[in-house]
């Protein structure tokens, strides 16, 4: 393994994707073609990479927390996020966001209303609501920079003197986006497709149908996947020479009556050793045309084919019957069903462009 | 005195759900049949509190009466909080001969002559089982009412089942049920859940077991008319092979329901495709925990669909086998970590 900053590299990654654009052009053009051009979306030769890609570069120690504001840093790192992948934003400005705060705010303050008889004194004022830039939490120039959304509150029987307290936040960002597909947006689009969400359901759904009334854009449930969370498990593991995991936890869930849940967790320094060993494997078979700075599906499945034989060895049980939902490490934690926390600020950069890809897939053309 | 009783009464009352509440008093010696009529059961937990407290006044109760209470409670409901269940070695003679008063003389002094402060309440419940609860102090405080130790014992039989017991505890309680039921030592059985029945079927084999017979069905075959009787064998005889291994491992019809299992693997990594993990000299140190509703119909099940290989691996089959869900595998010989020594294939 070579040490992360020298890996400035851009391996087989870019060329993948290109080989894949052009075998995917015609599927594509006749998908857009027998829809008609009638959505906006629609007419941007839009190009997602259909996959996850199958090499992504060594999780890199990314100091982040000399870029970013400490306070802001300290929210997202404290936080466990559930997910939603965004699509493009229309006619968004990072420069208006004091305007945008005091329309969220109004639009807050209006829907909270509708529902009662009587006016109720005061309760207009009772969201304060901030978005700013997370400076510093970006990748490539490509990528739009983040945007957090904090909405404070008085609390319900506060005294005059009480400080507001924070009752949701959430934040949209962009780390290391298909330049592809960023490229590829015609101009007015902003493309934040990763949004986190902390706090009341009802305040996240307010949120977003104003973002979907104001900026013209969309949001589903984004669930990291079995191939996700395996991609997780092994970019985590890569990370424990510098930053040590702690444990490696695993949960599965297999489908019978009742359903089986098995927790494997794995002391930090084996899985390390394991994962030295299946990268190593990988080294001497093509040396040459790889460098050591990217991480190949491959090794991610042998890593995982070597942690389920050892298990299979002892309880005959085979773990691929059952579906990978929880990864856990010191480094974060992640859900299948689009919950994470990552709790160490220099990965955190890894982990975003991970789950950046996940949202970028789950785009409507 | 006066406070703490009040205090006592007050958790207690908290903890038992409405409706089993009336059932509860109902048992209990402590109200005349006119306060149990005066009782109205639609009222608000508060309310019935504050009514129990007074009645309290009234009759003026000690805390013996409330803990008497709160037995009636536990011995009905005691699927709650976590047994753990012990196993007694090494019987002496006279064992067998131990009876009820005897043992409760006996237990109440060794454990007196421990603890300076202790308050031991023995009661037999109808299913021959004897129910001890514990209050313990110390040289100088008063036994704590509040965090009880429960014990169950079945005499004439090595189980013991406790919940509630603190690590400082245990040796007093060890060595107090030693001495009173005539025998020499005291053993973890490395069993717990949180049913009290589940954990004492599996250690006293009191559920549906299936024997290994060479004749698995043995007159089905002559009786049936089937259509392709080839394709039909062809598709039954694994799967109904399976399904009496499943059966055999784990038990037939409803199980013991056991929550959960715990392994902690310190075991040789071996994969013939990966030579450096397997000629690492350390072991590959994991913990991995099974859970579920009901632990062994999941593992049966699993074996039964072919998720897990049959015949079910040793691991797994000793739970119900050797009534336990917590185990040590390590790959040599008897070490003092190792409590379960591996056959490695």
């Amino acid at each position: 393994m070579e040490p992360p900053h020298n890996s400035v590299v851009r391996t087989p990654l870019n060329s993948v994707i290109v080989q894949r654009r052009s075998k995917s052009k015609s599927y594509r053009q006749s998908y857009r073609s027998c829809l008609g051009a009638a959505s906006r979306l629609g007419l941007t030769p839009a190009l997602t990479a259909r996959r996850l890609n199958t090499s992504r570069r060594a999780p890199k120690s990314h100091n982040i927390s000399e870029k970013v504001n400490p306070e802001h840093l300290a929210l997202l790192l404290k936080t466990e996020w559930k997910l939603s992948y965004v699509s493009p934003l229309y006619k968004f400005r990072h420069t208006q966001l004091k305007s945008y705060s005091r329309q969220l705010s109004a639009f807050i303050a209006a829907e909270k209303q509708q529902g009662l008889a009587v006016e109720v004194e005061g309760l207009q004022s009772g969201f304060r609501v901030t978005l700013s830039v997370v400076q510093g939490l970006t990748e490539t120039d490509d990528d739009a920079e983040t945007v957090l959304i904090q909405i404070h509150a008085n609390p319900l029987f506060a005294r005059q003197d009480e400080p507001q307290r924070s009752v949701w936040s959430g934040w949209l960002t962009c780390i290391n986006g298909n330049t592809d597909y960023l490229h590829s947006l015609p101009k007015d689009f902003t493309c934040l497709p990763l949004c986190g969400c902390s706090g009341s359901e009802y305040l996240s759904g307010l949120v977003k149908s104003w973002f979907q009334q104001t900026f013209d854009c969309c949001f589903g449930p984004l669930e990291i996947n079995h191939t996700s969370l395996q991609w997780l498990v092994a970019l985590w593991t890569n990370c424990h020479m510098e930053s040590s995991l702690q444990h490696l936890k695993m949960s599965w869930t297999l489908p019978v009556v009742p359903p089986l849940q098995v927790t494997y967790t794995v002391n930090p320094q084996d899985a390390w050793e394991l994962w030295c060993s299946v990268r190593a494997g990988r080294q001497e078979e093509d040396e040459e045309e790889e460098e050591g700075g990217s991480i190949d599906i491959k090794e991610v499945m042998r890593l995982m084919q070597g942690l389920k034989g050892h298990f299979f060895r002892h309880f005959r049980l085979d773990l691929s019957a059952g579906s990978l939902r929880q990864v856990t490490t010191a480094l974060g934690s992640a859900k299948c069903n689009g919950r994470i926390k990552i709790s160490n600020s220099r990965y955190m950069i890894t982990t975003l462009t991970l789950l950046t890809e996940c949202a970028l897939l789950k785009m409507p053309i | 005195m006066e406070d703490s009783t009040r205090r006592v009464l007050q958790r207690l009352i908290r903890r038992i759900p409405t409706p089993q509440l009336k059932t509860t008093l109902e048992k209990w010696s402590g109200m005349t049949v006119a306060q149990r009529g005066s009782m109205d059961y639609t009222q608000t937990k508060w309310a019935l509190t504050e009514k129990l407290l007074s009645l309290c006044e009234e009759n003026d109760w000690t805390t013996k009466h409330i803990t008497e209470l709160e037995m009636i409670y536990v011995i009905d409901n005691p699927n709650q909080g976590m047994w753990h269940g012990f196993q007694l070695l090494d019987p002496e003679d006279d064992a067998h001969s131990v009876e009820l008063t005897q043992f409760k003389e006996q237990f109440k002094s060794h454990l007196g002559e421990l603890v300076r402060h202790v308050s031991v309440k023995i009661k037999k419940h109808t299913d021959e089982a004897v129910w001890i609860r514990i209050a313990w102090g110390d040289s100088f405080s008063r036994p704590n009412h509040l965090k009880p130790t429960y014990v169950v014992h079945h005499l004439q039989t090595p189980y013991v089942f406790v919940t509630g017991l603190t690590s400082k505890q245990k040796p007093l309680l060890s060595q107090a049920l030693v001495l009173s039921t005539r025998h020499h030592t005291i053993k973890d059985a490395n069993l717990s859940g949180r049913k009290l029945t589940a954990i004492r079927d599996l250690l006293m084999k009191q559920y549906q077991q299936v024997f290994p017979t060479n004749f698995p069905s043995p007159l089905a075959e002559k009786n049936e008319t089937v259509s392709n009787p080839k394709i039909e064998r062809e598709q039954a005889g694994p799967g109904a092979h399976r399904h009496q291994m499943a059966c055999e491992a784990f038990g037939d019809g409803m199980l013991p329901q056991l929550q959960s299992a715990v392994y902690k693997l310190e075991t040789k990594f071996k994969d013939h495709t990966n030579r450096t993990m397997t000629e690492r000299d350390e072991p590959f140190k994991c913990i991995v925990k099974f859970e579920s509703t009901n632990l062994l119909e999941s593992l049966r099940y699993c074996a039964a669909s072919g998720i897990a290989s049959t015949p079910v691996t040793p691991l797994l089959s000793s739970i119900p086998l050797k009534g336990r869900n917590y185990f040590v595998i390590t790959d040599n010989g008897p070490g003092p970590s190792s409590q379960m020594h591996q056959s490695q294939n």
